[in-house]
């Protein structure tokens, strides 16, 4: 039985059929591992945000980049560490914790195997640390939320298939026949995030620690951005969801509101998701109907996401006075709160209109932080405290401190948004503004810069409540642990009995709701894929489809045998191969045309000529250093952008770009059409010391790029490697990279020393130059059309 | 515990799973509503725009846009008059426009040329020697237009004419004044408007 001192606890775990019906098992939950990933997530938490609050400091107040003591501290290299710690370490620790904890519990079985769980949680540890070192120290893939390269990536892979066979393996010795909502959504994170880790990791490894995307252009902004909208998803929602749907029901101790609800939403999501990464990319040169589709399948988002926020808030709705007094209470209702405005905000920022204002601003950060600090963290926070007590047999340590730690976040979320979204839209709409004759009424990118500094202030001042509260709850839970102990929990469960005449799976796989589903889906496909005449008519079909079965499947409700879908509950392989299948269709729909055949311009010969080899050292340290954190490649088409940064960006600018690096956030101006635009010196003077050629920029030095070097004899190698994924170097063109790079290096240097500079040829610093002068000059017009990236003759009277 | 669960349950009760009750209330109608209208306006949007082309896509959007715009800068370029050697030069002994020029001159151009006109990263402008063209319509060219590969950007389409006119005039009261310890001379010498 139960051995939790909790009597509330041992009523809930207590086994509705009489032991004297069937056979019992004694089972001893693995609640050890979970423990541990409580402790991995807390201690992870902490790091993250320190990490975050420090680069909010580092945008308030450059010197906090440290850039005299080295480059480990700059913003490029920290803020993928920030994003990293917060999504993997801290999220990740706390759902493989509640992960395990939950499924255990609903399946009534002891976790699969204990080695598997140990080498989970250390491998998980393991790979966190290789992060923290890797990052800082500038080995990097340049995509963002991936940035981990290729020896990490294997392993994450590595671990992650030990989750999946420890899971699945308790799955199969489960004693509950039937998986609970929460179980489907582990499914769907589990099968989803190895799919998506997978693909977009692909590289060509170089060396020990560099590789290549093995996608370049558009074609890799879009797989990086189906993974990095999906990590958003199935990282950090289907699984916070099933965590929701334990926990919310134990702590509010009330029904769950909805199965219907449940089914319904849990179908939709994961297959609506999955398409929603073109969002990303709306107004850039990605092909039009691809960014259509992403802001579609974003808007139609909106319900399926408020499915289970309105399951869960509607589940605590019975037990409103329970909110007064439980912190645990306050920190899931706020929590599901915040996930109801975020998805409520990303179907709007999903407009292409809207998009167009907040793309590349504050907006977005604002945005991502209600996500992560509000429904994440929030519910990470609530499981917490609800649990530790419960893993260690002893009340709370300090109400009054969790209640404190509650205001303090949600005070902090709001002044981190509030700021945020003013300092999003009020850049966005100074980027934009003109005046009356036309021009730009802010020149200057960094006048936009300059009025929105304060507001860093401000939002670094709300991270910092954020870091205190949970630092605070940290005391809180450890104070817990040391006055109880790790309990033991035991239960007696009935051992499942094999069900005689089941339902064979064919007739499952094989059944009107499936049959009617795929068929509309296939009819949907054949729309968007035919022309407007066909189109039309498979629309009209689809339609008709759509509205027949519904009305078929609503028929079959009332003659009291199990539905389909529960039948399907107790089938925990065709459950995954269905989930798959679902979050498959729009990942394939969407990304295999575009690897089928690269996405071009029509009409417009072009030649792109690839980097030479020293450019292609100068974007690696480009990459190294992570400036695509804050400098974006991609002019969209807005009059505004095309006067501030110069002619649009089109798919042949970066066709040749392993990693792409169109980025996603302008906290400085566009560069995609740098070259060219200012003297060497300029960017030498502007590296060494950014205020010294902009005054009140935030961007950190890159002194030491001066007087460090680069090894001119390894490019051939990194040219070898992209002349496998497409990029046409020839034999001739690898056989002479250090020639080439010589006289290049030569040319800028002396450049550099006409006007006063003394700096090496073979200089970090001048690879750098070499790069950022050939920014937008890739791309020779053969034979000009009517889309050619010309300037607009106006626009230079 | 399960008895008075159920006793509160709000819909008829389906499953209990590790004590936890699912309840099996009807979608809520808003709900349902709300779907409806989304996955109608996403047909209805993406048939609009990438079958039936019936409203622009971005990159014609912006064509337009353009067109329109070309146009009304041609209207008002014509309205303003022509920018030659003796309109800029007339603008030049205009203290307003010059004071405007100066204005302009300390945001964008002193980071290359100095606040005093000396040259640093840019050329000396106080100078007789001119790498563009020292008349006053060559350097608004230079400004307007910008010297792409060697460093000079277009100034013309974040500034507009106005301010590269000011720009200009301001320029042109720097011309000959040699402030000290300015840079060396570049280009070929001036010989005079």
């Amino acid at each position: 039985m139960e051995t939790t001192p909790n009597a509330l606890e041992e009523s809930l775990e207590h086994q509705p059929s009489s032991p004297s019906d069937s056979k019992m098992d004694r089972i001893t939950y693995n609640d050890d591992v979970v423990r541990k990933f409580i402790a991995a997530s807390m201690i992870f938490g902490i790091v993250g945000m320190l990490v975050g609050v420090i680069v909010a400091l580092q945008l308030a107040w450059h010197p906090a980049n440290a850039s005299a003591a080295g480059p480990w501290f700059s913003f490029g290299r920290l803020r993928p560490l920030h994003t990293n710690a917060v999504i993997f370490a801290f999220v990740g620790n706390m759902m493989f914790a509640g992960v395990y904890h939950s499924t255990q519990r609903l399946v009534k079985a002891r976790l699969f195997s204990d080695f598997l769980s140990n080498l989970h949680f250390w491998g998980w540890q393991a790979i966190i640390v290789a992060a923290a070192v890797s990052l800082p120290m500038g080995y990097t893939q340049g995509k963002e939320y991936a940035e981990l390269e290729w020896p990490i990536d294997i392993a994450i892979t590595l671990i992650w298939v030990v989750f999946a066979v420890n899971f699945f393996g308790t799955l199969a010795k489960r004693r509950e026949k039937h998986l609970y909502v929460a179980i489907w959504f582990y499914i769907a994170t589990i099968v989803t995030v190895a799919v998506l880790h997978i693909v977009n990791s692909l590289a060509i490894p170089i060396f020990a620690m560099k590789s290549y995307s093995v996608f370049g252009g558009a074609q890799d902004a879009l797989v990086q951005w189906w993974y990095g909208h999906n990590a958003v998803a199935f990282f950090l929602t289907t699984p916070i969801l099933g965590i929701m749907y334990y926990y919310v029901p134990k702590a509010a101790e009330r029904p769950v509101y909805s199965y219907r609800l449940s089914i319904v939403h849990f179908w939709s999501l994961v297959f609506m998701y999955i398409w929603a990464g073109p969002h990303h990319l709306l107004n850039t040169a990605l092909p039009e109907w691809a960014q259509t589709l992403g802001m579609v399948f974003s808007v139609i988002l909106w319900p399926p996401s408020w499915g289970g926020m309105i399951n869960g808030l509607f589940t605590i709705r019975g037990n409103w006075e329970k909110l007064r007094v439980d912190p645990v209470m306050k920190f899931f209702a706020a929590g599901l709160t915040f996930y109801g405005m975020s998805t409520f905000e990303g179907p709007l920022l999903s407009i292409r209109s809207v998009s167009a204002l907040a793309h590349y601003t504050d907006w977005i950060v604002a945005h991502v932080h209600g996500g992560a600090l509000g429904w994440n963290g929030l519910m990470a926070f609530g499981v917490f405290y609800w649990l530790v007590p419960r893993l260690y047999g002893v009340q709370l340590h300090s109400k009054k401190a969790a209640d404190a730690h509650f205001w303090l976040a949600t005070v902090g979320i709001a002044i981190y948004m509030l700021s945020m979204w003013g300092a999003g839209i009020g850049q966005g709409l100074m980027l934009r503004a003109a005046k009356p004759d036309g021009s730009l009424s802010y020149a200057t990118f960094v006048e936009t810069l300059l009025a929105i500094k304060p507001l860093y202030f401000v939002r670094f001042g709300g991270g910092l409540m954020y870091l205190g509260g949970i630092v605070l709850m940290t005391w809180n839970l450890i104070a817990t642990v040391r006055a109880g102990k790790p309990v033991v929990t035991t239960v007696d469960v009935p051992a499942l009995v094999e069900e005689k005449n089941e339902v064979p799976w064919t007739q499952l796989l094989f059944a009107k709701p499936t049959l009617i589903v795929f068929t509309v889906i296939a009819l949907a496909i054949l729309t968007g894929a035919t022309n407007f005449i066909a189109g039309s008519f498979f629309l009209v079909v689809a339609a008709m489809v759509a509205v027949l079965g519904g009305l078929v499947l609503s028929k079959q409700d009332d003659d009291g045998k199990p539905t389909w879908h529960r039948l399907l509950e107790g089938r925990g392989l065709l459950f995954t191969v269905l989930t798959t299948i679902a979050i498959l269709i729009g990942g394939v729909a969407e990304i295999v045309p575009s690897l089928v055949a690269a996405p071009t311009e029509a009409g417009i010969a072009v030649k792109v000529d690839p980097y030479r080899p020293l450019e292609l050292e100068g974007r690696d340290i480009y990459l190294r250093e992570g400036c695509y954190n804050c400098h974006s490649q991609m002019i969209r088409p807005f009059r505004y952008e095309e006067q501030r940064y110069g002619a649009i960006s089109t798919l042949a600018d970066s066709r040749y770009d392993h990693p792409f690096q169109w980025g996603s956030k302008r906290t400085g101006p566009d560069i995609a059409r740098e070259g060219g635009k200012y003297p060497n010196l300029w960017h030498y003077n502007h590296l060494v010391d950014p205020r010294a050629v902009t005054a009140g920029s935030n961007m950190p030095a890159y002194k030491f790029l001066a007087t460090s070097s680069v090894d001119l004899e390894k490019t051939r190698f990194k040219m070898r490697g992209l002349s496998k994924v497409g990029v046409p170097y020839t034999q001739a063109d690898i056989d002479g990279s250090v020639e080439n790079s010589r006289e290049q290096g030569k040319a800028i240097a002396e450049d550099l020393k006409a006007n006063g500079v003394a700096v090496a040829a073979d200089s970090e610093m001048v690879a750098l130059v070499a790069y950022l002068q050939r920014l937008g000059k890739l791309r020779v017009d053969v034979a000009p059309g009517p889309k050619a990236a010309a300037l607009d003759p106006s626009l230079t009277h | 515990m399960t008895t008075k669960q159920s006793a509160t349950a709000r819909g008829p009760v389906t499953h209990e799973v590790d004590g936890i009750i699912e309840e099996d209330n009807e979608l809520p109608k808003w709900w349902v509503t709300a779907l409806m209208l989304c996955i109608g306006f996403g047909i209805a949007y993406y048939m609009a725009y990438s079958m039936y082309g019936i409203f622009d896509t971005p990159s014609v959007a912006f064509e337009k846009e353009s067109a329109i715009a070309r146009a009304k800068e041609a209207e008002r370029l014509k309205a303003e008059g022509p920018v030659d050697k003796a309109a800029l030069l007339l603008l030049s002994k205009d203290s307003a426009t010059v004071a405007d020029g100066a204005q302009v001159f300390t945001t964008t151009c002193a980071v290359c040329h100095a606040a005093n006109g000396g040259g640093g990263i840019g050329p000396n402008l106080t100078d007789d020697a001119w790498m563009h063209g020292g008349s006053p319509d060559a350097i608004y060219k230079t400004i307007n237009e910008g010297v792409t590969g060697k460093g000079m950007p277009a100034w013309g389409p974040q500034l507009g004419s106005k301010r590269v006119k000011a720009a200009a005039a301001y320029v042109i009261t720097l011309r000959g004044t040699k402030v000290a310890g300015g840079k060396e001379a570049q280009g070929a010498p001036f010989e005079g408007d």
